[in-house]
C-alpha cells in the first residue's frame, strides 16, 4: 500500500499505550483483530448490522467496525480482555457463562461490553431497559431469554446481591 | 437407572462458557500468524457465464500481492462436501457471487484492490432464475459444464452417476426427482368428506452464523494445518489432501469451536484454495468471509412451491394426500444434497401421519442459477412442515374436529415401519405426550373463548403444529469416540464434533462421566481435531448426543471394562464384587481393598483406553424426535401486522442430558423459527441473480426486541436405543414455529396464509382473498 496512506498512532486500549503504524482506512475493528491480536472483539458484518464488534470508548458502547482506528486516537478504549479473564471474571461474564448465554460465543463478547455500559449507567435495570439497552446487538443461537436474565442476575451481583 | 445417576440430568454449565465469555475461545478467524497473508476471492457477477480469460498483469503487479490463483492454476481434482463434486476452481460460473480467482496479499486492502484489479472476460450464458421453468424441456441448461471423464479418478463420482437430466435431479428423464407413493390418492379423494387443495411458497433463507467463515492454512514440511470453520473437519482433510497430492496423514483440521453453523458450514472451495495459497507462498493465509459472502457461498435452505390436495373423512381419517414439490437447488453441480432432502420432504411427513393410505408426493429437485441450498436446521422438515401443518389444520377446521385430536387420530405409532427409512421401524413415539403436554402450557381449552371474544381489528388465535424430526439415528453417519485414562488418573474424551454452540462435548463428557462413576470437571478432553480425534460425521442432524453419545458411552464403557478387569487382579476380589467411584475402585466387602485410577493405570502399563463407535445403518430400530409447536398470536387486520404473544415448544427429547442445554437449544431453535415464519427471506432480481437483501439490516434476523416470549416443554420418557434414553433436539424447535403461527392467523382471522415469510403484505393479501371467499 503506498506510504502517504499509512499514519503512526497511539490508542489506549484496556489501559495500555498502543504506538502503531495503521492504513488510514483500517478500522478499530482491523487494528484490535489483525494487527494487536485482540480477537475477543468478533466482526459478523463489518457496517454496524449485528453489534457482534462492539466495544466501549470512552465508557459509551460503539460499533469498532464502524469507527475508524485514527477516530479512536486520544480515547479510552475497553474490549472484552479489558473485562476480566481467567479466574478474574467480570460478573457479567461469569453469569454468561454459567446459564448458558453464550452458546456459540460470537456474538457474546459485544453483548457483554454493551450490557457493562448499560451496567455502568444504570445498576438496577428493568427487563425493558435491557432489552433496550442490547437491542444494537444480534445474537442467532440463545432466542435472548438467557442473556437478559444473565445481565440481570450480574447487576444483582454488582448491587451485593446473591 | 435414573435414581442412581450423577451427572446425566443436571443442568451443569457448559464446559467451554467461561472461555465464550471471556473472548479467549480461538474461533478459525481469531488465529493468527507473524508473516500472515490475507486471502481475498474475486466473485462472478454473472448467474451463470464461462471464463473466457482472466487478465492477472495488472494485479500481479500491485505492491504486496504474493499470489494469485485461476483456474487455469489450480490442480483438475475434483474434492467436496457431498461426492467429489467440484473443482477448487471452475471455468464456469454458476451464480452471483461464485468463486472465480484467489489471491493472497500482505493485508486484506491489498487482497480486495487486486481482486478488483483484476481483468476478467466472460462469455454469458443463459440462466435459470426460476425452478419451475427450469423443468420445461426448451429451457437452458443451468449447469453446462460436468467433470469430463479422462479427469476423475477412482472413487469420484461419474458423471453418468450425476443423476441429473436437464436441469432436474433425478434417477428418470422426464420425472421427478424423488417420489413416494402408496394406495390410490384419486379413489382417495373420491371418499373424503373434506377436500383442500392450496399453493404454497417459501422463500429461500440462510442460517446467518454470526462468525463469517474462515480459514488459516499453514504449510511445512509437506503437511498442512487448518483451522477452519466447518463442521465436517475429516471431509475436508480428504478433500485438501486430494487436491494438494497430500496422503490423508499430512493434512490436519482443527474445527474445535464455531461461531454457529446450523449446518451449513460445510467443506468448500474457500478453504481448499487457502490451503493452494498456503503451499505456493510458504507462508501461513488467512481467508475470513464478509457478511455477504457468508450469506452467498453457503448452503440456504432452498425456495419452495407445494402444489397440495389432501383430504379426510368425517370421523378423522385422512383419506389421501397428494402433492408436487419444486425445489430451487442452486447452482451447486452435485444434487446429492437436494436429492437427499426432496427424500425425507416426501417422505417424513408421511411417516408421521402414518396411517394416511392413499399418498403421491413427487419432489422435482431442480437446478438454478442461484446460491446453493443445503442442510440448515430442520432441514427437510422445515421445508415440509408448513404446507402439511397448514392443510391438516384446514382439514381439521373443514370436518370440525380439535385440530390436535385430528392429527393424533392419524399418527404414526411405536414399532411402525418407515417409509424414510427404508427396512428400518420407529422406536419410540411420545409426539402424543408432547402435544398434550404443549396444549397444556399454552392454555388449548381457551381457544374457542378467544376467538368468540374477538372484536375490533386484533384478532387473537391460537394454532398448533405436530413435527417429526431427525434426532441422531442416520444410516449415513459414522461415529468414533474415545476415551483414555492416563497414568495420572485423567480421563479424557475424544471425540471428532466441533462445538458450533450447541455445546455437545459437555453433554458427552457428562455421559463419560456417569459411565464412569467421576464428577465432570475429571473428564477433558478435545474435540474437532483430525490429528488427535477419532472420526466423526460431523454434528448434523441432531446426532451428536445421540450418535456421539453411544460411540462416547461405548468407549467409556470399554474403558471401565478394562478398568475393573485390571484392579480385580490387583486388588484380588472378582469383578462383581468392585465399586467404583471418585477416581478409585474398591472392594466391596472392604473398603481399604482399594486402588486409584492412577496408581491402577500405572500398574496396568501406563494408560488405558477405550473405543467406541456408532454406525446409523446397523440399527433396526430407528428413533425419531417429537414435539409440538404451540403458538397464540394477535392480527392487525388493518396492518397485517402479527404479534406473538406467546410461544409453547413442547418436545420429546428422550432424555434431558443437561436440561439447561436442552432448553438453549429449543428457545434458539425457536427463535430462528419465528424468523422463517415472520420475516426472513433472501431475495433476488428474477433478472439477473442478483442478491438484494444478503446484510443484516435488510435481511431481518430477529433482534432481542423481535423476541416473544417462549416456553419450552420437555418430555423425557425416554428411548431405548440410547444409553442414557436421550433424542438430539437442536433443530427440531424450528420446523413447527411457522405453520403453528399460521395456524394461530388462521384461526384468529379465517385467513390461509400459504406463504413465507408471513410479512404483513403477505397476512393482508390472505386476508383479503379470505373476504373475497367467503360467502
Amino acid at each position: 500500500m503506498e506510504s502517504e496512506k499509512l499514519r503512526e498512532i497511539a490508542l489506549k486500549i484496556n489501559g495500555t499505550l498502543h504506538r502503531l503504524s495503521v492504513n488510514t482506512n483500517w478500522t478499530l475493528n482491523d487494528v484490535l483483530r489483525n494487527r494487536l491480536d485482540l480477537t475477543g472483539t468478533k466482526r459478523a458484518c463489518d457496517y454496524g448490522g449485528c453489534g457482534s464488534c462492539t466495544v466501549l470508548m470512552d465508557g459509551v458502547d460503539v460499533y469498532s467496525c464502524s469507527i475508524l482506528a485514527l477516530e479512536a486516537q486520544e480515547k479510552d478504549i475497553q474490549t472484552i480482555e479489558g473485562l476480566g479473564g481467567g479466574e478474574n471474571l467480570h460478573p457479567l461474564q461469569s453469569s454468561f457463562a454459567l446459564s448458558y448465554a453464550a452458546q456459540c460465543g460470537w456474538c457474546t463478547p459485544g453483548m457483554i461490553m454493551s450490557a457493562k455500559a448499560l451496567l455502568d449507567r444504570n445498576p438496577n435495570p428493568s427487563e425493558t431497559e435491557v432489552r433496550a439497552a442490547l437491542s444494537g446487538v444480534l445474537c442467532r443461537c440463545t432466542g435472548y431469554a438467557s442473556i437478559v436474565q444473565a445481565v440481570l442476575d450480574a447487576a444483582r451481583v454488582m448491587r451485593g446481591g446473591s | 437407572m435414573s435414581e442412581t445417576l450423577r451427572t446425566v440430568g443436571q443442568s451443569v454449565p457448559p464446559i467451554f462458557g467461561m472461555e465464550k465469555a471471556a473472548g479467549t475461545v480461538r474461533f478459525p478467524a481469531d488465529i493468527n500468524f507473524p508473516n500472515m497473508l490475507w486471502m481475498k476471492i474475486l466473485r462472478s457477477p454473472h448467474a451463470h457465464a464461462r471464463i473466457a480469460a482472466v487478465d492477472t498483469s495488472v494485479a500481479e503487479k500491485i505492491p504486496g500481492v504474493a499470489a494469485i490463483l485461476t483456474h487455469r492454476d489450480v490442480p483438475k481434482v475434483l474434492f467436496g462436501a457431498y461426492q467429489n463434486e467440484i473443482y477448487p476452481l471452475d471455468e464456469e460460473v454458476r451464480f452471483v457471487g461464485d468463486t472465480v480467482a484467489a489471491v493472497a496479499a500482505e493485508d486484506w486492502n491489498i487482497a480486495e484492490e487486486a481482486t478488483r484489479a483484476l481483468r476478467v472476460t466472460y462469455d454469458v450464458l443463459p440462466a435459470i432464475q426460476d425452478p419451475e421453468a427450469g423443468v420445461k424441456s426448451d429451457s437452458p441448461n443451468a449447469v453446462l459444464h460436468y467433470p469430463p471423464s479422462e479427469e476423475l479418478r477412482p472413487g469420484d463420482i461419474r458423471p453418468d452417476q450425476l443423476g441429473t437430466f436437464g436441469n432436474i435431479i433425478g434417477l428418470r428423464e422426464g420425472g421427478p426427482t424423488v417420489a413416494n407413493e402408496r394406495g390410490d390418492v384419486e379413489s382417495g379423494f373420491e371418499q373424503s368428506d373434506v377436500v383442500v387443495e392450496r399453493v404454497f411458497r417459501q422463500a429461500q433463507v440462510g442460517a446467518v452464523s454470526h462468525e463469517p467463515r474462515a480459514c488459516v492454512a499453514f504449510y511445512e514440511n509437506d503437511s498442512c494445518t487448518l483451522w477452519c470453520s466447518v463442521q465436517d473437519p475429516y471431509r475436508l482433510q480428504d478433500g485438501v489432501a486430494r487436491v494438494l497430492g497430500l496422503p490423508m496423514e499430512k493434512v490436519r483440521v482443527i474445527a474445535t469451536n464455531l461461531g454457529g453453523a446450523f449446518g451449513v458450514k460445510v467443506t468448500g472451495r474457500f478453504a481448499v484454495l487457502c490451503a493452494l495459497l498456503a503451499r505456493q507462498t510458504g507462508r501461513p493465509v488467512k481467508i475470513w468471509f464478509t457478511r455477504e459472502e457468508e450469506s452467498l457461498d453457503s448452503h440456504n435452505r432452498s425456495a419452495l412451491t407445494h402444489y397440495i390436495k389432501a383430504g379426510a373423512k368425517r370421523d378423522g381419517s385422512l383419506t389421501a394426500l397428494k402433492v408436487r414439490t419444486f425445489l430451487d437447488n442452486g447452482y451447486w453441480p452435485y444434487g446429492g444434497l437436494g436429492q437427499n432432502i426432496a427424500f425425507a420432504i416426501c417422505t417424513r411427513p408421511i411417516d408421521l401421519y402414518h396411517q394416511c393410505p392413499n399418498v403421491k408426493w413427487e419432489v422435482y429437485v431442480v437446478r438454478t442459477n442461484r446460491p446453493s441450498t443445503g442442510p440448515y436446521r430442520g432441514r427437510a422438515d422445515a421445508e415440509s412442515h408448513f404446507p402439511i401443518e397448514s392443510v391438516m389444520d384446514e382439514l381439521a377446521d373443514g370436518i370440525q374436529m380439535d385440530p390436535i385430536e385430528f392429527r393424533l387420530k392419524n399418527r404414526l405409532r411405536e414399532g411402525d415401519d418407515l417409509c424414510s427409512a427404508p427396512n428400518k421401524v420407529v422406536s419410540t413415539v411420545w409426539v402424543e405426550e408432547a402435544a398434550r403436554a404443549g396444549a397444556q402450557a399454552i392454555g388449548w381449552e381457551r381457544r374457542s373463548l378467544i376467538s368468540s371474544s374477538n372484536q375490533g381489528p386484533q384478532k387473537k388465535g391460537i394454532g398448533m403444529a405436530m413435527v417429526i424430526h431427525s434426532c441422531g439415528s442416520n444410516p449415513a453417519g459414522t461415529s468414533e469416540a474415545e476415551v483414555t485414562i492416563d497414568e495420572m488418573g485423567h480421563i479424557s474424551l475424544f471425540s471428532g464434533t466441533a462445538d458450533q454452540g450447541s455445546e455437545q462435548q459437555t453433554t458427552l463428557r457428562q455421559m463419560v462421566a456417569e459411565v464412569l462413576s467421576v464428577s465432570l470437571d475429571d473428564v477433558g478432553g478435545s474435540n474437532a481435531d483430525t490429528s488427535t480425534c477419532p472420526y466423526d460425521s460431523g454434528p448434523f442432524s441432531s446426532r451428536t448426543v445421540y450418535a456421539t453419545g453411544i460411540a462416547a458411552s461405548r468407549a467409556a464403557e470399554q474403558a471401565k471394562t478394562k478398568v475393573l478387569e485390571a484392579a480385580s487382579l490387583i486388588l484380588d476380589e472378582a469383578i462383581d464384587q468392585l465399586v467404583m467411584g471418585n477416581k478409585s475402585i474398591w472392594a466391596r466387602s472392604a473398603t481399604s481393598k482399594r486402588v486409584t485410577l492412577g496408581e491402577l493405570t500405572r500398574l496396568a502399563g501406563g494408560s488405558i483406553s477405550g473405543k467406541g463407535i456408532h454406525n446409523g445403518k446397523d440399527d433396526h430400530l430407528f428413533a425419531y424426535g417429537f414435539a409440538a409447536a404451540f403458538a397464540e398470536v394477535e392480527v392487525d387486520v388493518e396492518t397485517g401486522r402479527v404479534k406473538i404473544l406467546r410461544l409453547v415448544s413442547s418436545h420429546d427429547v428422550g432424555r434431558a442430558i443437561n436440561p439447561m442445554i436442552v432448553e438453549g437449544q429449543i428457545l434458539g431453535g425457536a427463535l430462528q423459527g419465528v424468523g422463517y415464519a415472520l420475516c426472513e427471506g433472501f431475495y433476488f432480481d428474477p433478472r439477473t441473480g442478483t442478491a438484494l437483501n444478503q446484510w443484516f439490516l435488510d435481511l431481518r434476523t430477529p433482534s432481542i426486541l423481535d423476541a416473544p416470549h417462549i416456553e419450552p416443554v420437555i418430555v423425557e420418557l425416554g428411548e431405548p436405543t440410547h444409553p442414557f434414553g436421550a433424542k438430539g433436539c437442536s433443530e427440531i424447535s424450528y420446523v413447527g414455529v411457522a405453520p403453528a403461527i399460521a395456524n394461530a392467523i388462521y384461526h384468529a382471522t379465517g385467513a390461509r396464509v400459504t406463504e413465507l415469510p408471513m410479512t404483513p403484505d403477505v397476512v393482508l393479501k390472505a386476508l383479503q382473498d379470505a373476504k373475497r371467499s367467503a360467502p
